[in-house]
This record gives C-alpha cells, sequence and structure tokens, in this order.
C-alpha cells in the first residue's frame, strides 16, 4: 500500500498493455499493479488514453498485446459483463444511465449481476423469489441513502441535474458490489463545493467499502486530496509517464510539461 | 456446361438488380443507421407508375421510365421529409424510425393494392425485346443483358458521384459521422435529398426491371428487398461495395441453387444462406466492427 | 393521481365493459361475439409475447408469424395424428416455436451492429417459414397439404372439457383462461430480475452489459418467451380454425401483433392488451373498412412515432398497489416498482 508498486497480492496488474485503433496507438506498453483496498488516481493531460485504460480493463475493447491480471488470472478474453459479475465496476466519462428508469431503478440494475433466483421462480414467486426482491429492495435504498439521492428515489433519471446524475451513476456502480470501482472524471463540470462534497462521498464509500477504487480525474484538488498516502499514474500519449505520491507528482517537472506544455518566448521559440 | 453458362449469366443479372436494391438500403444505413423498409414499397411504385404510364397513358418505354423515375424520387424524398426527418432531429431511438419506416411500407404498398388488386400484370414492353439469345444451348434472355448492363452503369454513375465529386464527398463524411459533417459545413438537407433520391432512382429502376422480367404486383417489392437486404448484410453492413458483392454472390448462388436442384426452394436458399454466414462471419464477409465511444 | 381515482377508474372502466359486452351480445349474437372473443384471445397472447420482445427489449421483430405457423401446425400435427392430449399439444407447439427463435437469435444477436440484422432475419425467417409451407406436400404420410392448407383438425369444441359449457363457450372459456394467464406470466417476468434487464438492454445496451448483464442471453431469454407465446397462439388457432394454410401466417399477421405493441405502448402490458383487443374487435365490428385496415396501421406507426411515441399507455405498468393500499389505509406513497 502506498507509493510503491505492490509486489505481492496484486488485485490488478496491467503488463505491456497496448492497444491500436487503425494506424492510433491508443495505449502503449502501459504496465502497472494494484493491491487491494488503494486509492489510485490516473490522470493526464486529454487524449492520453485514460478512459481507453479503462475500456480495456472492462474488454470493452481488445487489447492488440499485452495482458490483464485480476486477482493474478488473466481476463483478457472475458466478456464485460462477465468481468462486472467478477467484481470490477465502472461509471463512465459520458454519464450512461437508464435514462426512461426511476433513480431507484438505475440502482436496484446495479444489484442485478448475480441472479438472485431462477427463471421459473420468477413466474411462479416462490418465496425465495420473494424475499431476494425485498432484500434487494432495501439495499437499494441503503446506496440511495449513502449517496444522498433518497428523496429523488421515484424521479426519472434523465430528469434528474447533472450533478445528481454523476451521483446516481456512482451509486449504481457501487450496486454492483465490486471489488475494483473504475470512476472515470466523476468530478467533470462540478464547481468547488459540488467537488467537495463528491470528495466526502467517495472517501466515505472508500472507508466503508474497503474496495480497490482506480480513479480518472482532470480536478487535480480532488485528485491530491483523495490519493492522498496513495499513487498516482500519469498517462501522455498513451504511455505511462511516471508515477508516484501526490507531492511528488505535482512538483514533477515532467509532469507539469505534459500538462501545460514547454514554455515558450514572444517568438516562439522555446525557453530552456 | 451451357447450362451452367446460362444459370452463371442470369444470376450475375440479377445479382445487379439486387445490387441496385443493396446498394441503395447500404446507403442510407450507413449515413443514418436505420433500415429503410420503405424501399419495398418504393419499388412497386416505381414499376406500377411506369406500368400506368405505358399501359393508360401509351407513353413509350424510356419516356415511362424517367416518368417513374421522377416520381419515385419525389415519393422517396417526400418520405424522408414526413417520415424520417422529424425524428432524425430529435434523435429517435433507431427502433422508432424502423417502426416509422414499416409503417410508411405498409401505408405505400397496401395503397397500391387497393388502387390496382393483387392480379399479376405483365408489364408492356414490345415483343421484340424479349427476345432470348443463343449461345450452343444456352438461352439468354435479352432483357437480363440490358438490365445487368443499366445496372451497372447505374452504379459506376454513383460511384463516380461519390468518389470524385465535392457533393460526394460530404455524403460520404456523413456516412462517417453525421453530426461532426454537419459541424463541418455540410448542408445536411442536402445531403438527405442526394441519398433519398438516389433511393428513389435505384429502387425505380429495379422495380421496372423486376415488373419486365417477372411480373407487376402489389407486393412484389417484398422477397426481393429482404433479398437485397440479406446481401448487404452478407457483404457487410453499411458498406456499398460489399452491398454489390454480397449481392453478385446471392444472385449467382441462388441461380444455380434453383437451376440445379429446385426452383422452389430458391427464396428459402437466401435466409438459410443468411444463417450461415452470419454463424461464421458475424459482421459480413467484408463487415468492420464499429464500436461506441465509451 | 389518487388511490381512491384510480379505484373509480378501475371499477368505472370495468362496468363500461361489461355492459358494452352486454349491448354487443344482445345486437350481435351470441355465436359472433364468441369468435370475437377467441380471435382476441389469440391475439392477445402473441401480441403480449411480442410485447416483450419489442416493447420491453427493443427488439424490432417483423417475423412473429412464422413462430405462429410452428407452434400451430405442430400441435395441430400432434394433436390430429398422434392424438397427444391437448394442453400437451399447445405447450409443444410453444416450445418448438421456442427453440426455432434460436435459429435466428444466435447469429443475429452475436454480431455487434445492433438490431438491424435480428430484423431483417425475423423477416426472412417468417418469409422463408412460409415458404416451406408452400411447398411442402407431405412429410411422409402427414399430409400437410401445401398452399392447399392442413385440414381437418379437431375443433376447439370438440378438445376442451365439455363440462365448461355448451354451445361453444367450453372454448371460449379455455382460450380467455390461456390469455389470462399469459398476462399473469408476463406481468410476472417484467416485474422480475429478468425483466428488468431486458428493459436495461432496451434502453442502454453497452451500460446494461457495463453492469453485468448478459446481453446474449437477455436478449435470447426475451426471444424464446416471445416466440412460445406466439406458437401457443398459433396453436389455438389451429384449433379454432380447424385447418391450417400459409396463408394465415403473412406478413400482415406479423404487422398486427407489432401494431399492438406501437399503438399499446412500448415497456407496457396494460397498453397493448387493450389495443389488441380493440384492434380485433373494430374490423370485425366496422367490416367495410377492413380494406384500408393496413393503409391505415402503417399511416398511424409514423404518426404515432412523431407524435406520441409512447403510444397510448407506454411506460405504465398495471398495478393493483392501490387496492392494497386502500384496503390497508395507508397513504399512497410511491413504491419503487
Amino acid at each position: 500500500m502506498g507509493i510503491q508498486e505492490p509486489t505481492t497480492n496484486k488485485i490488478l496488474e496491467l503488463r505491456n498493455l497496448t492497444i491500436d485503433f487503425g494506424g492510433v496507438r491508443a495505449v502503449n506498453d502501459l504496465s502497472l499493479s494494484i493491491a487491494p483496498g488503494e486509492f489510485i488516481g490516473l490522470i493526464g493531460p486529454n487524449g492520453a488514453g485514460k478512459t481507453t485504460v479503462f475500456n480495456l480493463i472492462t474488454n470493452a475493447y481488445q487489447a492488440t498485446s499485452g495482458d490483464i491480471l485480476f486477482e493474478g488470472k488473466s481476463v483478457r478474453g472475458v466478456t464485460p459483463d462477465k468481468i462486472c459479475r467478477m467484481g470490477i465496476s465502472r461509471t463512465f466519462q459520458n454519464i450512461r444511465l437508464f435514462p426512461h428508469m426511476t433513480v431507484y431503478e438505475n440502482v436496484e440494475l446495479g444489484l442485478h449481476a448475480q441472479p438472485h433466483y431462477s427463471l421459473f421462480e420468477s413466474f411462479v414467486r416462490l418465496p425465495r423469489a420473494s424475499r431476494a426482491e425485498r432484500e434487494a429492495r432495501q439495499k437499494a435504498h441503503e446506496l440511495l441513502e449513502m449517496v444522498n439521492l433518497e428523496q429523488h428515489a421515484n424521479a426519472v433519471a434523465g430528469s434528474l441535474p447533472y450533478g445528481l446524475q454523476r451521483r446516481l451513476e456512482i451509486a449504481r456502480a457501487v450496486a454492483a458490489d465490486p471489488k475494483i470501482l473504475l470512476l472515470d472524471e466523476p468530478a467533470a463540470g462540478m464547481n468547488e463545493d459540488e467537488c467537495n462534497d463528491l470528495v466526502r462521498l467517495i472517501r466515505q464509500i472508500h472507508e466503508s467499502k474497503k474496495f480497490t477504487i482506480i480513479m480518472i480525474e482532470h480536478h487535480m484538488a480532488v485528485v491530491m486530496d483523495l490519493c492522498k498516502d496513495h499513487r498516482i499514474y500519469v498517462l501522455t500519449l498513451g504511455s505511462l509517464l511516471t508515477y508516484g505520491g501526490p507531492a511528488e507528482i505535482q512538483s514533477n517537472p515532467q509532469v507539469i510539461k505534459a500538462y501545460l506544455g514547454e514554455k515558450k518566448d514572444g517568438r516562439n521559440k522555446r525557453v530552456s | 456446361m451451357d447450362l451452367f453458362i446460362q444459370q452463371l449469366i442470369n444470376g450475375v443479372s440479377i445479382g445487379a438488380i439486387y445490387s441496385l436494391l443493396a446498394v441503395g438500403y447500404a446507403l442510407v444505413y450507413s449515413v443514418y443507421n436505420f433500415t429503410n423498409w420503405a424501399f419495398d414499397g418504393f419499388m412497386a411504385f416505381g414499376a406500377f407508375m411506369g406500368f400506368t404510364a405505358i399501359a393508360s397513358m401509351s407513353m413509350p418505354f424510356w419516356a415511362a421510365a424517367t416518368v417513374s423515375m421522377i416520381l419515385t424520387i419525389v415519393l422517396s424524398v417526400g418520405v424522408e421529409k414526413l417520415a424520417y426527418q422529424p425524428l432524425r432531429v430529435r434523435k429517435a431511438p433507431r427502433l422508432f424510425m424502423m417502426i416509422s419506416a414499416m409503417g410508411v411500407n405498409l401505408a405505400i404498398v397496401n395503397t397500391i393494392n387497393k388502387l390496382y388488386t393483387g392480379t399479376l400484370r405483365r408489364f408492356p414492353i414490345p415483343d421484340s425485346w424479349t427476345q432470348t439469345i443463343t449461345i450452343g444451348q444456352a438461352s439468354i434472355g435479352q432483357m437480363d443483358i440490358v438490365a445487368a448492363i443499366i445496372a451497372f452503369i447505374l452504379l459506376a454513375i454513383l460511384w463516380i458521384f461519390l468518389y470524385k465529386t465535392k457533393w460526394g464527398l460530404g455524403v460520404r463524411a456523413s456516412s462517417i459521422d453525421i453530426l461532426t459533417s454537419s459541424l463541418m459545413g455540410i448542408n445536411n438537407n442536402a445531403v438527405a435529398f442526394i441519398i433519398f433520391a438516389t433511393t428513389g432512382v435505384l429502387s425505380s429502376v429495379a422495380g421496372v426491371f423486376f415488373g419486365i422480367k417477372y411480373a407487376v404486383y402489389p407486393l412484389m417489392g417484398g422477397p426481393v428487398t429482404i433479398k437485397a437486404m440479406i446481401a448487404s448484410i452478407v457483404g457487410g453492413l453499411g458498406s456499398l461495395p460489399a452491398a454489390v458483392v454480397g449481392s453478385m454472390i446471392l444472385g449467382v448462388l441462388e441461380t444455380m441453387v434453383s437451376g440445379y436442384i429446385s426452383s422452389s426452394y430458391r427464396d428459402l436458399f437466401a435466409f438459410a444462406f443468411l444463417i450461415v454466414i452470419l454463424l461464421f462471419f458475424p459482421n459480413g464477409l467484408m463487415g468492420k466492427e464499429t464500436g461506441e465511444k465509451l | 393521481m389518487s388511490n381512491q381515482k384510480k379505484l373509480l377508474i378501475f371499477l368505472g372502466g370495468t362496468i363500461l365493459t361489461i355492459v358494452t359486452l352486454f349491448v354487443l351480445v344482445q345486437i350481435a349474437g351470441v355465436g359472433y361475439f364468441q369468435n370475437i372473443s377467441i380471435l382476441a384471445g389469440i391475439t392477445l397472447i402473441a401480441t403480449l409475447g411480442v410485447a416483450i420482445l419489442t416493447g420491453y427489449t427493443g427488439l424490432f421483430t417483423i417475423g412473429h408469424a412464422g413462430f405462429m405457423a410452428m407452434g400451430g401446425y405442430l400441435a395441430a400435427i400432434l394433436v390430429k395424428e398422434y392424438h397427444v392430449p391437448f394442453i400437451l399439444a399447445l405447450m409443444g407447439g410453444g416450445i418448438f416455436a421456442g427453440f426455432t427463435s434460436f435459429i435466428i437469435g444466435y447469429p443475429a444477436f452475436r454480431s455487434r451492429l445492433r438490431g438491424d440484422y435480428f430484423a431483417i432475419a425475423t423477416l426472412g425467417f417468417a418469409e422463408a417459414i412460409r415458404l416451406l409451407l408452400n411447398n411442402v406436400r407431405a412429410i411422409g404420410p402427414i399430409k400437410l397439404g401445401g398452399s392447399f392448407g392442413y385440414m381437418d383438425i379437431p375443433s376447439l369444441n370438440v378438445l376442451c372439457w365439455e363440462w365448461l359449457g355448451s354451445d361453444g363457450w367450453n372454448g371460449v372459456i379455455v382460450v380467455l383462461l390461456f390469455a389470462v394467464g399469459t398476462l399473469v406470466m408476463t406481468h410476472m417476468f417484467v416485474k422480475s430480475q429478468y425483466g428488468k434487464n431486458c428493459i436495461a438492454v432496451c434502453q442502454d445496451e453497452v451500460a446494461a452489459q457495463m453492469m453485468g448483464v448478459d446481453l446474449m442471453r437477455t436478449k435470447m431469454l426475451a426471444l424464446f418467451i416471445s416466440a412460445f407465446f406466439a406458437g401457443v397462439a398459433g396453436a389455438l388457432m389451429a384449433f379454432y380454425y380447424g385447418y391450417l394454410t400459409p396463408g394465415f401466417f403473412m406478413i400482415t399477421r406479423s404487422s398486427d401483433l407489432l401494431a399492438g405493441v406501437v399503438f399499446g405502448g412500448m415497456q407496457s402490458l396494460i397498453g397493448p392488451t387493450i389495443t389488441s383487443i380493440v384492434l380485433v374487435a373494430v374490423p370485425e365490428v366496422l367490416r367495410g373498412i377492413n380494406e384500408y385496415r393496413l393503409i391505415a396501421y402503417g399511416l398511424f406507426f409514423v404518426i404515432v412515432m412523431i407524435f406520441r411515441p409512447q403510444g397510448l399507455l407506454g411506460y405504465v405498468e398495471m398495478n393493483f398497489d392501490f387496492v392494497r393500499q386502500l384496503w390497508r389505509r395507508e397513504p399512497a406513497k410511491a413504491t419503487g416498482k
């Protein structure tokens, strides 16, 4: 745990992960290791390939080469729904809620990753099915309370304001009871107050549920706060630039250059 | 051997006609991402307009064919404006667009049925045109060859338009990403007009030729357009060259089955062919997977 | 809407329906009424199947007449040639139709380009079945009759237990029982976890998959169920008419089923139920307009999609919670479905 990569007990390991889209190499030879319970930040300028990494981990995209090991076993050919059932759940950069379902129904769907009863039982409504439904309902309401959306339970998801939609997506992802939670820019478009609330929420989730979280984020304050005592990985143009603790990353000149570009003087000549 | 050549040429001719429809279908699909069921109705409409022009108004063939083409263009573009555009601009899910398209088709085909009744009609062409050319033991219909040639000419014109003109470039850009191309200044309404006018032309030509080869009746579009869609899928949905390839393969194979096995099972073959191809080539023979941006 | 109001509407609607039915029977005669009831019941069963596939899972189908044909012919053969008991034959027809659905479902759902492969395959399938039936005169000793039809199928009145009623009422009651049973079963399905997976697949397939929903399995299940119900409906049709021809299973039949769902509403069972019954009853009552029926359907498909895509009662679910709440004097709280 902490600033060094784990050598044993890795819940997730990427080995030389590469993906090409036609002529473009979106992720290049990426290797990293994460221990259970860590809170990992993934940052980098736009187009660096961060969301692509999430898509690779969940197998929405197939890697061109390299390997992905979840709890020590390769998951490269596994279908995305199976990956979710194995324990990796995510939110999306462009929110993907089920727009015509209610807030409650969206969260409840996250609980469905594991079938609770057989098809026959659903037709005949045996006690086991009813009980499973009741338990699911209770868990869903607990999750809604946790993200403070309980009062909106019957609102249609598509009609919620943006900030609440983001929270709902997080609740849905947590409902899947994951071992690794992938958060893709959860603070996008939020102002400072909203960011603070979000940080509190995510920290609360991390501390109570104790699963591993990997977070892509552009709001540096959010990243530095949540990743205290943990690692941040910096990606540029598909390759890993460096990794380290928040303090190191913030003061690393290469990282600064990657984000801001090189300094140039008035005549557009490079200033060394 | 002669039988083989006869079947082969027949198959190529049929395949050429299928290509017209398959390309029209693939064009709409590649830009707008939905299945335009209505081109079944457009084809029947084109055939009936040509038929009426000759039978009731005694127009000469080429005039009738042109009239048919123009009227079908009007119908096609009108359908786009009234039934598809309103859904498109509010980004309706493709299920809704398919339902609308199916509705248009039902309306057109059944209106024709009501006006003309279901009797099979012979498309009126001069008898001299129905002559056959004999090569050895094979006899090939003159019209079949003409149909194939005209079909290929039309496809060539379309190809030149799409790849060698500025307008064509706009259409191709729209087939990749319609939103971005409109932001780049491509006029979406003009693109819609071009695409559906093209569908109208292709459908009416196919309708007239099928009317000549077989018969003119309200439901004539059905079996043919199913096969054109299957051909497009087999080739690889969304790609125009693939639609042509799929159509030629289907046309030839189907004619072979009809000639060597049995003609009653010819139409069944198309469906079985679809299933088998999809089992081994989930994206068609030449298809590429397109993913969504996540 | 308050619970009291819901109760009033429900009671009012039921009374109105009963009165209308009574008047109709007086005017048109018992036999006519029986005919409409049976046809409405049969159509309802098949429409509910399509509602699950298209209304809830979002998969366009224009080929369910094919499944009705499969179920119809098999059940008819089982009873006429092999004297299989009536109910078993019905179930057999449904299951047979269900398994045939795998032929189009498996290849079509595998590919990444969603939606349209399946739609075209349903059309191709239905037409292929019809052509096959048109051309097959006999399978071994069983004379299917090709386009002339499969004749002398035992009739409903004979097959259904006579103690249920005489003068054809036994048939009506059995069909209505099956229709109600189908309604109950589909209701259970859509409220269950499996039904909710279907809805998720309909609204955002990618997100559903990322949340652990097995797309292939969900779609195949919805397809199987819809084909099963279509098969049972086709079987009932065979016994009602006493004969079957491929002409019963043309595209117009599939369009009728789709119309029930499009007009009745997506993601709803009550909408398609009401609509399909109305769509059966009205053309029968107004014989003259039957010719224009399909033209009207076509135009209304477009109009509904543009102006009211949710149809009559889309996204409205049958819910008797209001009864329970009134009974227990609970305040009307919005329940998570």
